[in-house]
């Protein structure tokens, strides 16, 4: 678990939780949302196992595959109990990525759970240039 | 977007049909509610749902209306069947959420000095928390008849009585449940998650009722004052969200928007005739059933755990179920529109359903009286129990509001709550709180949410359901 914070700022939102995530290119992007997510979620001690595994999203545009790509995540942990903890896009084209990733088994023993993100939705999704880097808006389902 | 108000009295504002709306727009809010309404986005997403197809009459939102995602929360809209479409985002990701409520023969005073050990007790025994499992593993087999049999499954299994059931909206079972077309995912989600509270705004209280307001309706009830109820919060858990999740993403292919704009991906929808609109309508039926059988479960452990924890017969506890109802559905429903009688989709996102007296889906014990409507409040303030009234029928799809509704967001909740002792303040108030993540009592504190009485106040003067009686909070278990 990286416990330094990621580049985000968080977007106020009466009922849930929205970030605003900022990336010099599209891989940074994507890489900088998913640790952003984990960093909100859960804080914790290094696990001794950890897992590496590969995982490829597809998408229609780059803001339908930026949700597809957290709810992967997100999934690992609400459906395997599997938390991520490290990210490297190895590429990421308009509407497909390619990562790998790097997984612990969640341990109460180890993890606390800071804030439970249900879902990461589609309301105000948006993945944006802006000059000389890329943003991208998220709200998530509390 | 620059949402244009209009006030038509003390109790509704409209919302007139501009641009690509196809209806307008309802409020049932006050002054007061409205003002802080204006601050967020939830008036422009209900201008966005009555862009919808096939939507009819108004798209509504009641008084506790707050900004959600897509739909706002508080959001109330019916669609014609042939042309109309169903939105797994107007339902939400956590479906059939609901409250249900169950009296008890003690007596506040009787149970003051135990307070403490019950919350313990029932924060011992009822699992809760984010991603909390039960005692219960569910075989697929198992699970599919969770999904197509609703409460009716707990009930066989133990949990509950048969009488339980005609006091549970729909009977605790939707129809058109079909777990064939479940994923994989949805079922490991839901294995070992039913019989948990979850987390959030989800909880258990034990409660006195401390106000009446209408003696015969009460009485109708089996209320009375001083007595103690108990309230549980919950949902489909895990089950019900995959579920949304993964056709929320199937219908937010681009093809689907074809025939219409979308003004916002989270309302991607189907129309309810289509193959694709009619396999959501089955998966949200299981995840229905999913949430109701879980209710049924939550309440048998209440009762397990006040029976063990005051040492009482079942006789001395005298607990009844008076009610369920959800909170996050869509619904085909039987109502008048311009004289006519049709069959609608109605989705009801944090609405609860409000039936007058007379209505033909009521059981017969609250034929005459109309169907309780149960209003939580926050932790720190008063519930109430409604009873549905005729201008339902007439102005709201038969819905009534679900609870307070979020003022403030939860970072701001957190913020505003450092450096205080939110379990203190409340104990300090005679209510005693057991919560099991570090941040829920800062972000679920009383200044989160709008003032109860005054969303209910609403409801009751715009007359979509009566006061009956209001219940205040002695203890508190959170996720």
């Amino acid at each position: 678990m990286d416990s330094k914070k990621p580049d985000f700022t968080l977007l106020d939102h009466t009922a849930d939780l929205g970030i605003i995530v900022r990336g010099r290119n599209l891989r940074t992007l994507f890489e900088v949302a998913a640790k952003s997510m984990m960093y909100i979620m859960v804080k914790g001690k290094p696990a001794d196992t950890t897992k590496t595994f590969n995982l490829s999203v597809e998408g229609y545009d780059m803001a339908d595959l930026m949700v597809r790509w957290l709810g992967e995540i997100l999934y690992l942990f609400e459906g395997e109990h599997e938390l991520v903890t490290g990210v490297e896009i190895t590429s990421v084209s308009h509407s497909h990525l390619d990562a790998t990733l790097e997984t612990v088994s969640f341990d109460t023993n180890l993890h606390e759970i800071l804030c439970e993100i249900k879902a990461v939705t589609f309301h105000q999704i948006e993945v944006v240039k802006k000059n000389d880097h890329w943003e991208t808006r998220i709200i998530f389902d509390l | 977007m620059d949402i244009k108000l209009e006030k038509i009295d003390d109790y509704r504002w409209l919302i007139p049909k501009t641009g690509s709306m196809r209806v307008p727009g309802l409020i049932f809010s006050n002054a007061e509610l409205i003002n802080a309404v204006r601050e967020d986005q939830s008036l422009t997403q209900v201008a966005n749902v009555a862009t919808l197809p096939g939507i009819v009459g108004h798209a509504l939102a009641m008084p506790d209306i707050h900004w959600g995602y897509g739909f706002p929360i508080g959001g109330v809209a019916a669609f014609d069947l042939d042309e109309g479409i169903v939105s797994p985002g107007g339902v939400g990701y956590d479906i059939n959420c609901g409250c249900r409520l169950m009296t008890t023969l003690l007596r506040a005073e009787e149970i003051r000095p135990l307070m403490k050990d019950l919350v313990m007790a029932l924060f011992k025994n009822i699992p809760s928390g984010v991603g909390s499992t039960g005692a219960i593993r569910l075989s697929k087999s198992d699970e599919t008849k969770v999904a197509v049999q609703g409460a009716a499954w707990a009930v066989k299994k133990g949990f509950g009585t048969t009488e339980d059931l005609e006091r549970t909206e729909d009977h605790g079972v939707m129809e058109g449940a079909d777990p064939s077309v479940l994923s994989d995912r949805v079922i490991k989600r839901g294995k070992d998650q039913l019989g948990t509270l979850g987390s959030g705004n989800h909880f258990v209280e034990v409660q006195v009722v401390d106000q009446i307001y209408d003696s015969k309706k009460a009485q109708a009830y089996g209320l009375f004052e001083g007595q103690i109820t108990i309230l549980i919060h919950s949902g489909s858990r895990g089950f019900g969200h995959q579920v949304c999740d993964e056709f929320l993403k199937e219908m937010s292919k681009p093809t689907q928007k074809a025939s219409f704009e979308l003004p916002d991906r989270q309302l991607a929808c189907a129309h309810l005739k289509s193959g694709q609109g009619r396999r959501y309508l089955a998966a949200m039926a299981c995840a229905a059933n999913y949430a109701w059988a879980n209710r049924q479960i939550l309440m048998h452990w209440a009762k397990e755990t006040l029976l063990e924890s005051l040492s009482i017969s079942p006789r001395e506890l005298g607990m009844k179920l008076l009610y369920d109802v959800c909170h996050n559905i869509a619904k085909k429903e039987q109502h008048t529109v311009d004289g006519t009688n049709v069959m609608l989709c109605v989705h009801r996102k944090g609405a609860t359903r409000a039936l007058p007296p007379g209505h033909p889906l009521l059981p017969d014990i609250y034929r005459d009286v109309g169907q309780p409507v149960l209003i939580p409040g926050d932790m720190g303030t008063h519930s109430y129990v409604l009873s549905g009234a005729k201008e339902a029928m007439i102005q709201s799809f038969g819905s009534s509001c679900h609870g307070a509704g979020r003022v403030l967001s939860r970072s701001k909740a957190v913020k505003m709550a450092k450096g205080r002792a939110i379990h203190r303040e409340l104990e300090d108030k005679g209510i005693f709180v057991q919560s099991r993540g570090k941040r829920t009592l800062k972000e679920e504190m009383p200044e989160a949410y709008k003032d109860v009485s005054q969303v209910v106040e609403v409801v009751h003067e715009a007359g979509l359901a009566q006061k009956v009686v209001r219940l205040r909070p002695l203890g508190v278990i959170k996720g």
